[in-house]
């Protein structure tokens, strides 16, 4: 395993955990979200520059592409948390249990 | 929502589910869960409900979630061996890195509690697309990894048919209780998946006719809980006698369409010397049959007490679009007879 390798995985497994664990507002869980997209990006255009493949290059362009629409839609639905439940703590969204 | 955007989100189901199943490059699978994921949130949302929009935000976080583990896996992939290709998947760990994502996205059981909780929140049209037509990008990445981690498989395969049967015994919601036959379905198709990918294909194929079926009755009726399954024979009294054959085809009762793969299914486990996996499924099998008893028991055997307002929903018509209702129902129902031809046409 390569430092570069090391680097990019832990940051991923970062922000996973932060996912996973730190479960109190929507905003962070989007944040981490949005720290899991650019540690992906930061692993696939080094994967890229280190093997020299210039095709190769502007897949990491599709994928910050791809990751701004994921975070706008999770504004979106941000917003439309807000204004259902008037707030975005994930403590609120307990409709379902039954 | 405008028939336009309408037209747009369904296109864009569509568009996403085929860039993943013509796909054989990790980025492009990844981008076509994507553009799925993105294309259902607004069907999904429609309603502007509280309990829609809680549904939506979850449904998001989870497919977000399991979209970038599942890069996260194939970028490991191409660091260790160069290697971007769906079908050339060699390395042990980013094979099992990329089987768990793609199991929470279908929903399989130790990363199942998204699922009924989601489609408690949404209608029954939008419902029905979840149930069948989500399921099939990540189902076809799983079946195109070749040699995949059989004890892995078989162990997910088995807690999800436990839990599928376990999780939908205390349900009234109908909604819930096709979620988790949904599970329990998805739990036998892992465990078959090892050793016969075609038997998967099989199952897959019954379980989405069936849904679909299951789904219209519901949507027919207007049912959403037990109680109001009560007075389907003042609205459609034939599909009140052919439902609890769907619903018993869905347990996998003989005569039905239901019977035939998990008939396949233990026969393939025997003759792989599985015999205590084939027994123990069999058995989660009865669980899940529990409640499809007892849904075709609330709706056939049991009357509404109120008889005279009760059958004033008699004398509406009901104008409905019932070709596809009628197809998948006479499928579900009768579809063992051509279980050989079956068998032989969907070889992988």
């Amino acid at each position: 395993m390569t430092p570069v390798h090391f680097a990019f995985s832990s940051a991923f497994m970062l922000s996973l955990s932060g996912l996973a664990f730190y479960r109190t507002h929507l905003l962070s869980a989007f944040l981490c979200l949005e720290g899991m997209m650019l540690s992906l990006f930061i692993a696939i255009s080094l994967w890229a520059l280190q093997l020299d493949t210039t095709g190769f290059l502007t897949s990491p362009v599709l994928l910050l592409a791809f990751s701004a629409c994921e975070a706008s839609a999770g504004l979106a639905l941000l917003v439309a948390t807000a204004r259902t439940h008037g707030t975005d703590r994930l403590q609120n969204l307990n409709l379902f249990q039954c | 929502m405008s028939p336009y955007t309408l037209t747009i989100m369904i296109f864009g189901i569509g568009l996403g589910t085929t860039i993943t199943l013509m796909s054989s490059h990790w980025l492009l699978a990844w981008m076509g869960l994507e553009i799925n994921t993105l294309a259902m949130l607004p069907l999904m949302s429609q309603h502007n409900h509280p309990r829609a929009v809680q549904a939506t935000t979850k449904y998001f976080l989870t497919q977000a979630t399991a979209a970038a583990m599942l890069l996260f896996a194939s970028t490991t992939n191409a660091w260790i061996t160069g290697e971007w290709a769906i079908q050339q998947m060699t390395s042990l760990i980013p094979l099992t890195m990329i089987t768990m994502p793609l199991t929470l996205k279908i929903g399989l059981a130790p990363m199942h509690s998204w699922l009924p909780e989601v489609l408690q929140g949404l209608d029954l049209n939008t419902g029905l697309i979840m149930s069948t037509w989500q399921k099939l990008a990540p189902f076809a990445l799983l079946l195109q990894i070749q040699a995949n981690n059989p004890t892995l498989l078989i162990t997910l395969g088995l807690l999800s048919t436990l839990v599928g049967g376990w999780g939908g015994m205390n349900q009234t919601q109908l909604r819930k209780i096709l979620a988790y036959s949904s599970i329990a379905h998805l739990g036998w198709m892992m465990l078959i998946l090892p050793f016969s990918p075609s038997l998967t294909l099989i199952t897959f194929i019954t379980y989405i006719i069936m849904t679909c079926s299951t789904f219209m009755i519901f949507e027919i009726n207007k049912a959403t809980n037990i109680n109001m399954l009560a007075t389907s024979w003042a609205k459609a009294p034939t599909l009140t006698s052919l439902t609890p054959l769907v619903l018993l085809s869905l347990g996998g009762l003989p005569p039905l369409t239901g019977f035939m793969p998990k008939w396949l299914i233990l026969q393939e486990l025997t003759k792989q010397e599985l015999t205590t996996t084939a027994t123990f499924v069999a058995m989660t099998a009865l669980l899940s049959l529990y409640f499809y008893l007892r849904l075709s028991y609330a709706m056939t055997l049991t009357m509404a007490p109120n008889n005279l307002p009760g059958t004033i929903p008699w004398r509406l018509q009901f104008k409905s679009f019932s070709m596809p209702l009628a197809t998948t129902t006479m499928a579900s129902i009768t579809l063992l007879p051509i279980m050989p031809a079956m068998s032989t046409l969907l070889k992988l």
